[in-house]
């Protein structure tokens, strides 16, 4: 990858894990990836996120003054999770007066899958509860489907028109491995690295695409009725 | 200089306040119309609106403080307790902001910066004293011996006052939020028109509203729709008197047993006009003096938290990045 000539900090919490990348101008980056067992375990954001993005920052030998741009994780993913992502991005933004950056979660998970590693295209899955993925399918560095949240049973027909079935990467895809394999679709395996959303993925994206809000895609309207 | 955060509700707020108390801005975007439509907050709703709202209010704060970022000596905000959803939004931008510039940061709980927005200036209460603390969220009499904690006397064992105020406003089909609006039906209407209970649970200094509540249900259940209407008055004022009745004995009965000469008002509450009224003469006739601070220091705000702040030993960095918010905080005896 060309130097990026900007210090870039990036972050993703819409799964359960932690990502934290700290990104130099020349090139070299410090990053905390998340392991496959923390993206289903219980989330811990408001504890592990500050604490890591710090940890980036030392082994990357930069300051938080030495920052030109925030790259955050805007979703879809757990709501929670997203708000205390853009909260914190925001309030480093704030720090010092540097732009932050909105990523979407999906497209920076299909990047750290991308490439060799996916030929056919990745099929970008986070845990949405209550039985459903929020997916994205991304292939040749472009977006194939919106991100939308969807039943796992209702992908395979999705699939059905694409040449060869992607890889399927994400929370979303250990969570229903077994519905997904079942309509043909290739998980990565359990252990593998490709299922966590990655800072580095984030900071890279933010670069390409400076402009995008930091605002959460929450794909979901709240659960309240108002009044009659 | 100290910049807090408060987000623990429906409301966003951010202040600036000097550490002599001086509260050089207090800024709070509101979202009770929002939540009106829903008859409540709706705690996914409210966390959404501080997402955007929380940047904004910090940087209106600042600047009409006049007071820049490099001269922030701390950032305070709300840890708890409150809606956790709402509360992590404001705690985790001000914990990172605090991160960035290096900043020591003071986590503080919500209902101490209740218990001493009073001692802000510029006529600040000194300890020791009591405060009565009625809003939509807590009701509860603490003793302050000194501004750094604070010990809680009693406080109600179900609904909080202004609970009790929109559950009432509810059933009478006055609309959110109730206080404001049984406050203002009660003006045409006879306070001694219905007997509605007086309940003062336990020989301590404990609340409770829910059988008030019950019991105007019964009597609206007993009414037909056009009776409803033609006592509508009636029935608040004499609910309100009610609840009037229940917080001035208890705030009596605590200053009679603690021996203090200082009464501080907060909460939503306080602005109640028939309470501040009923305080204000009885603690008179007893010699006790009253502190009620203007209504914007009263329902929540950010000035109060970072008026707590001034009284605890703020986290120097980076001892506070794995700090979080909580929903049940608890933090005074
Ligand atoms: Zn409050």
């Amino acid at each position: 990858m060309v130097s990026p000539d900007r210090n870039v900090i990036g972050l993703d919490t819409s799964t359960a894990g932690v990502a934290a990348c700290a990104l130099r101008a020349d090139g070299r980056f410090a990053e905390r990836v998340p392991s496959p067992e923390s993206l289903l375990g219980r989330p811990a954001h408001a504890r592990e996120l500050m604490p890591a993005l710090a940890a980036v920052m030392e082994e990357a030998e930069l300051g938080w003054s030495d920052l030109d741009l925030v790259a955050v994780s805007r979703g879809p993913g757990s709501f929670t999770g997203v708000r205390i992502g853009v909260a914190t991005a925001r309030g480093l933004g704030d720090a010092h007066g540097i732009p932050v950056t909105g990523v979407v979660s999906l497209r920076a998970l299909a990047e750290g899958a991308g490439g060799d590693a996916a030929p056919e295209g990745v099929l970008a899955l986070i845990d949405a509860r209550r039985g459903e993925v929020f997916a994205g399918l991304y292939g040749g560095g472009e977006e194939l489907w919106a991100p939308a949240a969807l039943a796992p049973e209702a992908l395979g027909r999705r699939l059905e028109t694409l040449a060869g079935p992607p890889l399927a990467v994400g929370d979303g895809s250990l969570r229903f491995r077994a519905v997904l394999e079942a309509a043909g679709i290739r998980v990565a395996p359990e252990d593998s690295a490709l299922h966590a959303v990655r800072g580095l993925s984030v900071c890279r994206l933010a670069l390409r695409a400076p402009d995008e809000p930091a605002l959460p895609l929450y794909l979901r309207e709240p659960d309240a009725r108002p009044m009659a | 200089m100290i910049l807090a955060v408060e987000t623990s509700c429906d409301d966003t707020a951010a202040a600036v306040v000097s550490v002599r108390g001086e509260v050089l801005s207090n800024v709070v975007a509101s979202q009770g119309l929002l939540h009106a439509r829903y008859g409540g907050v709706v705690p996914e709703v409210a966390a959404r609106r501080h997402l955007e709202a929380t940047g904004p209010a910090v940087a209106d704060a600042l600047e009409r403080s006049g007071v820049s970022l490099d001269e922030v000596e701390t950032v305070a905000a709300t840890r708890g307790p409150g809606l956790i959803g709402a509360l992590l939004v404001g705690f985790s931008a001000a914990k990172a902001l605090a991160a960035a510039r290096g900043l020591p940061f003071a986590p503080v709980d919500h209902l101490h910066g209740h218990v001493v927005a009073a001692t802000l200036e510029p006529e600040p209460i000194a300890a020791p004293y009591l405060c009565l603390v009625a809003s939509g969220g807590h009701s509860f009499l603490a003793r302050v011996d000194e501004c750094a904690t604070y010990t809680v006397l009693g406080q109600t064992l179900d609904d909080a006052a202004g609970e009790a105020f929109d559950k009432g406003a509810r059933l009478l089909g006055l609309g959110y939020p109730g206080g404001p609006a049984i406050d203002r039906a009660a003006r045409d209407g006879d306070p001694e028109a219905f007997a509605f209970p007086r309940s003062a649970p336990g020989d301590g200094l404990d609340l409770s509203f829910s059988g008030l509540k019950t019991s105007l249900l019964y009597r609206i259940r007993d009414m037909g729709p056009e009776q409803l209407d033609a006592r509508r008055g009636d029935l608040a004022a004499s609910y309100q008197r009610a609840i009037v009745d229940a917080l001035a004995a208890r705030t009596i009965e605590a200053l009679e047993r603690e021996g203090l000469e200082r009464l501080a008002l907060g909460g939503g509450v306080a602005a109640n006009s028939e309470l501040r009224e009923r305080l204000r003469s009885e603690c008179e006739a007893r010699g006790v003096a009253v502190w009620v601070p203007p209504r914007e220091l009263c329902t929540d705000n950010a000035a109060m938290i970072a008026a707590a702040a001034r009284f605890l030993e703020p986290m120097p960095y980076p001892d506070y990045l794995s700090l979080d918010a909580s929903a049940r905080l608890v933090s005074a005896a």
